[in-house]
């Protein structure tokens, strides 16, 4: 506790707790979606497929945050062209992608000297060197893609619930799809600096799955998101100033922490008895439910 | 260098093999998944000094278990776990490493590889997983297609889907273990999902694309080793060996995307002059 | 009398090398109904999705509401099956046939009172006003059915499309559709249906379309559904039951 005391009169320790609380608020919610869209696998292939582009933009001394962001965009133009060819399903499109970006970035990376201080910062996070430049980045980025997000919320919805409804009345699915990765891989973006490519899946993941325990509605799903992204920042940052381990990955476990202790705590709530009838035989057999893309088979 | 050489041959076959089952299950998240939760395995091993194969598959045993036992549960899309399960257990590996001397070293070694500096010893151990996954994998061919295509079917016939699909999980993660000292925590996934793609973008049948991954992979390791090799006399860097096989096959993949799409343009311009003959 | 709701003319399509429907041809009248009649990969949902212009046309021609399928979605209105939709989806029952409202809403607005009460009385209209607070996965295979039916009437189409409305439902389910599809056919609503079940079939449709992969038969189901027909479309012998009117094809 001392530890923790010490590092906030630091102003760099401020820093980052604040990066932490924005940048959990705006993975948790932008998280829900990727729940709704069977997007996690994307999500850790986005991570991968920024890292060609923050290596140029190194070796360029541009923005890394640009850099990763528009190669990372690049990739996703790539998928949904790629993926109109239907000569693979999409989750193993986007394995192709995720490994061929990442060689791609460390060829790029053992092309030239040094650099590797910024690359274990890029792959595992850093956010305790995070700047006031850096915090008003995250903060106007956050209020735009949260706006967004906002504004086109009802076809983003109705987009995950019922693809073939959706493209019947009349909706460009492409275009809503290529809308939303771009959000998610900005999103992704942000939370770099903070746990690192590698990790930000569990910004992005896991506190939306947490919500999903505890909820079956969207928008108290992505409070609940949002207060679970921010307080694993602020936990774990004070977890890594205490027992002086990796910021990001302290944060990344407890998001873990709080999935699994979420987990326990509502297993009560999941015996409860169906309290609608039996009229049809879908019951008994449990409605098939066919899964769309990238349903893995267990 | 001929010591690396076989190792990627070894490794083609097995990945080639497994990635054509890979494909037809979509497994390609549970591939890369394993692959972060083996991560704290061999950062344990590499920090205790014990053997990295022994840790590794520890971690790869315990992933699939617990896969299988969370994935029955409620309401939790399968992918979502294993985010949840690849992000807490690299997590775990980072915090690991962070607590060691040399941080940055030891992360870029363990996440990349080294597959030019590969011993005798690892060739046995690799090649002993690669006899142990191709095995199985003739001995249950058949069930592992029936189970792709038509699960309802396989248990019809009183197969277990969930004990085949335990299996077919373990053989990945043998794979993964197989696969990533030489590659990396983090390019395993491409020697088992792309040769099995850029074969599945031009072939049907599931033996073409068996043979198509194994000899695509093969070619591609090849190349990609003997370019590597070249750039390590000029530049002295081994770290680029498994990333530059993997950007030659995901050029290979593409190229294959092209060819299968061409090839589906002349039959759907053939068709329509046909009926409109 | 107004434009046909449907017009077909010679219409094929294909996804490959293989053709998968071929030679269609016939119309639809508004407040007409269609049934579409065939085996599982006869070409039923190629033609579905071919009338929503979601499938590449080879040859001929497909007119709907008088003009291209792309320009009419807004008044066409497509009923899935509902256990192709994930029951885990976090969305409650009026949510669904709210979603039916979007496209009138329009982009960056949300859905206004008189939004909500139109899809209140779509709910009620297939009785299920008490179950709009209920998550969609949490109610049976018939009531989800219905759920997606409300769907299409809150969305005022002109043309409604159903893909085996009636398959695995309960008998309250088929009696609240064919009912709802009675009254919506007489405010001038056209029906195309796809189906199996050759008695609702004669129940729901005046016009019935047999489909082999290609055009088996097109016309008023008395003309068009015959053993002869039936034979050619199903394959095997058929039986003609003592009553006349009934007929069973096995293979």
């Amino acid at each position: 506790m001392g530890a923790v005391l010490d590092s906030l009169s630091q102003p760099f320790f401020r820093r980052a707790l604040l990066e932490a609380v924005l940048v959990g608020v705006l993975a948790g919610i932008v998280g829900v979606h990727v729940l709704l869209r069977r997007l996690p696998f994307f999500v850790v292939a986005m991570s991968h497929a920024t890292f060609p582009g923050v290596v140029l933009a190194s070796i360029l001394g541009t923005s890394l945050f640009l850099g990763g962001s528009a190669f990372g965009l690049l990739v996703v133009l790539a998928l949904v062209v790629l993926g109109t060819q239907r000569a693979v399903d999409d989750t193993s499109l986007i394995g192709v992608l995720l490994a061929g970006s990442f060689a791609l970035g460390i060829l790029l990376q053992s092309a030239r000297t040094g650099g590797s201080k910024e690359l274990s910062a890029f792959l595992v996070g850093s956010v305790l060197t995070v700047t006031p430049a850096d915090l008003v980045t995250t903060a106007l980025v956050g209020v735009v893609l949260l706006l967004g997000l906002g504004l086109t919320h009802k076809e983003l919805v109705l987009t995950a619930f019922d693809r073939g409804g959706a493209a019947a009345t009349g909706y460009r699915l492409r275009l809503v799809d290529l809308g939303l990765l771009a959000a998610v891989t900005v999103a992704m973006v942000t939370t770099i600096p903070v746990v690192g490519t590698l990790l930000a899946v569990a910004l992005l993941t896991v506190p939306a799955l947490t919500a999903r325990l505890w909820t079956d509605r969207i928008p108290p799903a992505m409070a609940i998101a949002a207060v679970v992204g921010a307080g694993s920042g602020v936990v774990g940052l004070a977890l890594s100033a205490t027992y002086d381990i990796a910021a990001g990955g302290a944060i990344a476990l407890t998001t873990a922490a709080a999935f699994t202790a979420s987990f326990v705590l509502t297993l009560p709530r999941s015996h409860r008895p169906r309290n609608t009838p039996l009229d049809s035989l879908d019951d008994l057999h449990g409605a098939p439910g066919t899964r769309g893309r990238g349903q893995s088979g267990v | 260098m001929l010591r690396a050489l076989v190792q990627v041959l070894l490794l083609a076959v097995v990945g080639g093999l497994v990635g054509v089952h890979v494909l037809l299950r979509r497994l390609a998240f549970v591939t890369e998944a394993l692959q972060h939760t083996v991560f704290p395995g061999i950062v344990a091993a590499f920090l205790l000094g014990q053997s990295l194969l022994l840790g590794a598959l520890a971690a790869a045993v315990s992933t699939v278990v617990l896969l299988v036992v969370t994935t029955r549960a409620r309401r939790l899309d399968q992918d979502g776990v294993l985010a949840l399960l690849a992000a807490a257990a690299f997590a775990l590996g980072v915090v690991l490493v962070s607590r060691g001397r040399s941080f940055q070293h030891d992360l870029t070694v363990l996440l990349f590889g080294r597959i030019l500096t590969v011993d005798d010893r690892q060739l046995v151990e690799t090649a002993a997983l690669a006899l142990v996954c191709v095995v199985t994998l003739v001995a249950l061919h058949k069930e592992l297609v029936l189970l792709a295509f038509d699960e309802t079917a396989a248990a019809a016939l009183g197969y277990r889907p969930a004990v085949l699909a335990v299996v077919l999980n373990v053989l990945v993660a043998l794979v993964v273990v197989a696969a990533i000292r030489s590659v990396g925590s983090v390019l395993v996934v491409a020697f088992v999902v792309t040769p099995a793609a850029a074969a599945r973008s031009v072939t049907r049948s599931v033996g073409g694309a068996m043979v198509g991954a194994v000899a695509f992979s093969a070619v591609c390791g090849w190349i990609g080793l003997a370019a590597s090799y070249e750039l390590s006399v000029d530049h002295g860097l081994d770290l680029a060996s498994g990333a530059t096989v993997v950007a030659v096959m995901t050029l290979g993949f593409l190229a294959a995307v092209c060819v299968g799409a061409a090839a589906r343009l002349v039959g759907r311009w053939r068709t329509a002059s046909l009926l409109a003959s | 009398m107004a434009e046909p709701a449907l017009r077909l003319q010679g219409l094929s399509a294909a996804y490959g090398r293989q053709p998968v429907l071929e030679g269609v041809t016939g119309s639809v009248d508004p407040g007409g109904s269609l049934a579409l009649i065939g085996p599982n990969g006869a070409g039923k949902s190629t033609l579905i999705r071919s009338i929503l212009g979601l499938v590449p046309v080879v040859t001929g021609t497909v007119e709907v509401l008088g003009t291209t399928p792309e320009r009419a979605r807004r008044d066409v209105a497509y009923v899935p099956q509902a256990d192709t939709l994930d029951p885990a989806f976090p969305v409650d029952a009026f949510g669904v046939v709210l979603m039916g409202r979007y496209r009138r809403v329009g982009w960056l607005r949300r859905p206004g009172r008189q939004d909500r009460a139109v899809a209140r009385a779509a709910l009620e209209r297939v009785g299920l006003g008490s179950r709009g607070g209920d998550r969609f996965g949490t109610l049976s295979g018939g009531q989800r059915q219905r759920v997606l039916l409300a769907r299409a009437i809150a969305q005022e189409a002109r043309l409604l499309l159903l893909d085996e409305p009636f398959n695995g439902v309960d008998s309250t389910t088929t009696e609240v559709v064919l009912d709802v599809l009675a009254q919506l056919r007489s405010k001038g609503v056209a029906l195309v249906m796809a189906t199996h079940d050759l008695s609702i079939a004669h129940l729901a449709c005046g016009d019935a379309c047999l489909l082999n992969r290609h055009q088996v038969a097109f016309g008023p189901i008395g003309q068009a559904l015959t053993a002869d027909t039936l034979k050619q479309t199903y394959g095997g012998t058929a039986l003609v039951l003592a009553g006349g009117s009934t007929i069973i094809t096995a293979s």
